[in-house]
């Protein structure tokens, strides 16, 4: 886009996300319908070159992971009840590493809950997704420059690290309108993947250094190529728990944490002189910024971390966090997701929180928190 | 030749398992027809006859229990040629458990071949019966079952559009099934009724006396399916742009919340309000709120408009609300606050000691237009910005000759009547 022309529009997270994937590389969306990942359907359907209606969301990932396999990028969209539909595929695209895009509208629930309520509750879900408690890599973007940037970075996680990834938005970020200003959008680049080169025997789980292997698409005439759901070697063939099998399945692990550095995101706002740090995602960071705004014109030091990149948890969280005396995590859920995935159930008095259920977190409430931290000290 | 094709190893079976002849067949098939194996995906289900794949020279998938076919699929529209040969591989066990997977690749004529190994029961976990284990089976191994009738694959592979659907016996002429059903385009079903000596039927001579279906062979001339990359336009060329024609008057951010019934135009008015704020040079946001109906039930948009950046989409405390019906008033009146302004329809009553100005839009404007005709009506005695803003916002919608009557409309109420409490 050129900066001298007018890039002002009036649209919703989702057509970003839309947009972003298609130019990263994305080739084909296949979605079942859902509230409210429908604006993304209905986008998908419009802008992907190639488009499929799943007849349920077990076949969406299924026909997803086929096209994976043939060196097509593909990408869903789906909210808690579709994916709870798709939990055994994701598994099995994990395993066979496939690269994919998930994108996780969440929703109120529990179970089907409130289809047109927003919520931050299935973090926690994504950390235990993948049995044995593998990291699955989770973005979340907190605002329309985030819905374009990190929709071009799942793509590219999902290709480097030969991984499904899910980019986890809300109801409030893919449903929102608002005005915005196009111009300074990074351009975003055609992904693809890492193709092996070699002539020599293909050994489609072998790489180096604990990375992703190199990939070849099923079907290609130069080497035989086998992908595998169950515990398997190099060569793509069952294997119980044999030295081989068992290196390649801690490999599924290794290169996704290796690479932290690579793709651990997240804004760090601080100021002099404050102890109060505010760490928050997604659709509840816009409260959090408007609540620092408030508190900082007021002459009240608070510092505020949005995070991007949920997991893998980037390790130099930890360090901001030992910054501070004071952490409120806020989020859109009751017991506090990402809080419980920082410190566990034994935060003790210095991590603080604002949840809540039903309703955007406002900045008042989250104002009132740091009021309430600043008496207690 | 065949060792271009199944690689010399001891195939995983048990000694007189069905599944050895049908890998045999299904490897003379494809030499027969001259594929070469890189040419050729097998996708194998999880079961007995899923442990196939190192015998294979061919490209190898293999999956999960009962998804075979969907695997399959999504692997024969990425490769989407002819000339590359998609088959499937899955037992009884897999074919009950992906009934609608089987069912939809055969409704869409996918090009791939599915085989079922029929041996009628779940040989890994104990020789338990399947939606296709017969009653005369199910007499012996489960009697309070015997009532129950088996899936006839065949039949509802061809029922959902299945090019070719064949059944077969081990013993008949597997090999040209088989090969028959690689060679034909579109979905190929080919069910084969088998022993199995660890938990079944473990005679050849005895598989007809214990399976309800005999064999059979069913067409459908269907097109094959096949799907083509199409040129899409990206958003940043169909999106319009918003020029800022218009000079806003608003100096601190404006919260207004747009209350009505859903299907009533409420979410177009807030949408023809931000877009009318931003081509008046301000930032604006809308979201909208309402129930999972469509057409049914309230329906509320919360519009912001700011000379500065909007960081929160929500509205703590709406600064103008906008009430045009009762299930309106229903879903947003709990938000009215001290420094709110109600704007209201002449038909609703305002909550108790509320101050309120009615005037009558649903009559003026007709039940659609009372959103928009309010919100009109609002810019019109308020100093927010100019009415032709809105005008203009109004040109991009697709019903704009209505919505530009609407606003008219507006502009021929008198003054609305102010109702103190």
């Amino acid at each position: 886009m050129r900066p001298d022309e007018n890039n002002v529009v009036f649209t919703d997270g989702s057509r970003l996300i839309i947009e972003a994937l298609t130019r990263a590389g994305a080739r084909v969306f296949i979605g079942y319908p859902i509230t409210p990942a429908n604006r993304l359907y209905a986008y998908a359907n419009e802008r992907f070159p190639l488009f499929l209606a799943a007849p349920d969301e077990i076949s969406a990932l299924q026909w997803a992971a086929g096209f994976s396999a043939t060196g097509a990028f593909p990408v869903t969209a789906t909210s808690f009840p579709g994916f709870a539909l798709m939990l055994e595929t994701l598994n099995m695209a994990f395993m066979m590493e496939l690269p994919m895009v998930i994108v996780l509208a969440q929703r109120m629930g529990p179970s089907t809950g409130s289809a047109t309520t927003g919520a931050q509750g299935d973090l926690l879900l994504l950390r235990g997704a993948i049995s044995g408690g593998y990291t699955l890599p989770v973005f979340c973007p907190a605002d329309f420059d985030d819905c374009w940037t990190l929709a071009a970075q799942s793509v590219d996680t999902a290709l480097r690290l030969r991984t499904p990834v899910v980019l986890l938005t809300s109801k409030e970020m893919i449903m929102t309108n608002r005005s915005f200003d196009m111009a300074h959008l990074a351009p975003v680049h055609a992904l693809a993947y890492d193709a092996y080169e070699g002539n020599g025997r293909f050994a489609p789980y072998a790489a180096a250094e604990a990375g992703a292997p190199p990939f070849l698409p099923v079907g290609q005439a130069r080497h035989q190529v086998r992908l595998n759901a169950s515990t398997h070697g190099d060569s793509g063939l069952i294997r119980k728990a044999t030295p081989e099998a068992l290196a390649n399945t801690r490999r599924l692990q290794e290169k996704i944490e290796r690479r932290v550095a690579e793709f651990g995101l997240y804004d760090y706002d601080t100021v002099p002189g404050a102890d109060i740090l505010i760490v928050t995602y997604g659709i509840t960071a816009g409260a959090a910024r408007e609540a620092i705004s408030r508190l900082r014109s007021d002459g009240v030091p608070v510092a505020l971390l949005v995070v991007k990149t949920l997991l893998p948890t980037p390790p130099a969280l930890f360090h901001i966090f030992d910054q501070y005396g004071r952490l409120i995590f806020v989020e859109e859920n009751l017991n506090g997701a990402f809080r419980s995935l920082c410190f566990g159930n034994g935060a003790g008095g210095r991590v603080r929180a604002v949840n809540k259920i039903g309703h955007m977190v406002t900045p008042s409430e989250i104002i009132e928190e740091v009021a309430s931290c600043q008496t207690v000290s | 030749m065949p060792d271009r094709i199944v690689i010399k190893k001891k195939v995983p079976f048990c000694p007189g398992c069905g599944h050895t002849v049908v890998t045999n067949a299904l490897a003379e098939a494809l030499q027969r027809l001259n594929v070469d194996p890189l040419d050729v995906v097998v996708v194998s289900d999880i079961g007995c006859c899923g442990m196939v794949d190192g015998v294979l020279a061919y490209h190898t998938v293999h999956g999960l229990h009962g998804r075979s076919t969907a695997l399959a699929l999504g692997i024969a529209l990425g490769l989407d040629t002819p000339d590359k040969k998609v088959i499937a591989i899955q037992g009884d066990g897999g074919a009950t458990i992906g009934l609608q997977h089987l069912l939809e690749a055969a409704r869409q004529n996918v090009d791939m071949t599915l085989i079922v190994h029929n041996n009628m029961v779940y040989g890994m976990t104990g020789g338990q019966i399947s939606g296709l284990t017969s009653q005369a089976f199910k007499a012996e191994r489960m009697p309070e079952s015997r009532a129950i009738p088996p899936f006839d694959v065949c039949a509802l592979a061809h029922h959902a559009g299945a090019a070719l659907s064949t059944r077969a016996f081990i013993g008949d002429k597997v090999a040209d099934l088989l090969e028959e059903a690689v060679r034909v385009p579109g979905f190929a079903l080919v069910e084969i009724v088998e022993m199995c000596p660890a938990h079944g039927v473990d005679k050849v001579r005895d598989l007809h006396a214990m399976t309800a279906h005999e064999a059979a062979t069913f067409t459908n001339a269907r097109p094959t399916l096949r799907i083509r990359p199409r040129p899409t336009a990206s958003f940043f060329d169909t999106l319009p742009r918003i020029t800022q024609r218009f000079e806003a008057t608003l100096q601190r951010p404006l919260a207004v919340v747009i209350a009505g019934s859903a299907g009533e135009g409420v979410q177009g008015a807030g949408d023809v309000l931000a877009y009318a704020g931003a081509a008046s040079g301000l930032q604006t946001t809308k979201k909208g709120a309402f129930p999972v109906t469509v057409g049914s039930g309230f329906s509320v948009a919360e519009v912001i408009l700011s000379r500065n950046p909007i960081h929160y989409t929500g509205i703590e405390s709406p600064d103008v609300m906008i009430v045009v019906s009762e299930d309106g008033l229903g879903a947003a009146k709990h938000r009215i606050g001290p420094g709110t302004a109600l704007l209201m329809d002449a038909s609703l009553t305002p909550p108790p000691g509320k101050e309120a100005v009615l005037a009558d839009f649903r009559k003026t404007a007709g039940k659609k237009g009372a959103a928009l005709a309010a919100v009109a009506y609002w810019l019109g005695t308020h100093d927010v910005m100019p009415l032709a803003g809105l005008e203009a916002a109004a040109t991009h919608h697709k019903h704009a000759d209505k919505l530009l009557a609407t606003i008219e409309s507006a502009g021929r109420l008198v003054n609305g009547v102010l109702q103190h409490p």
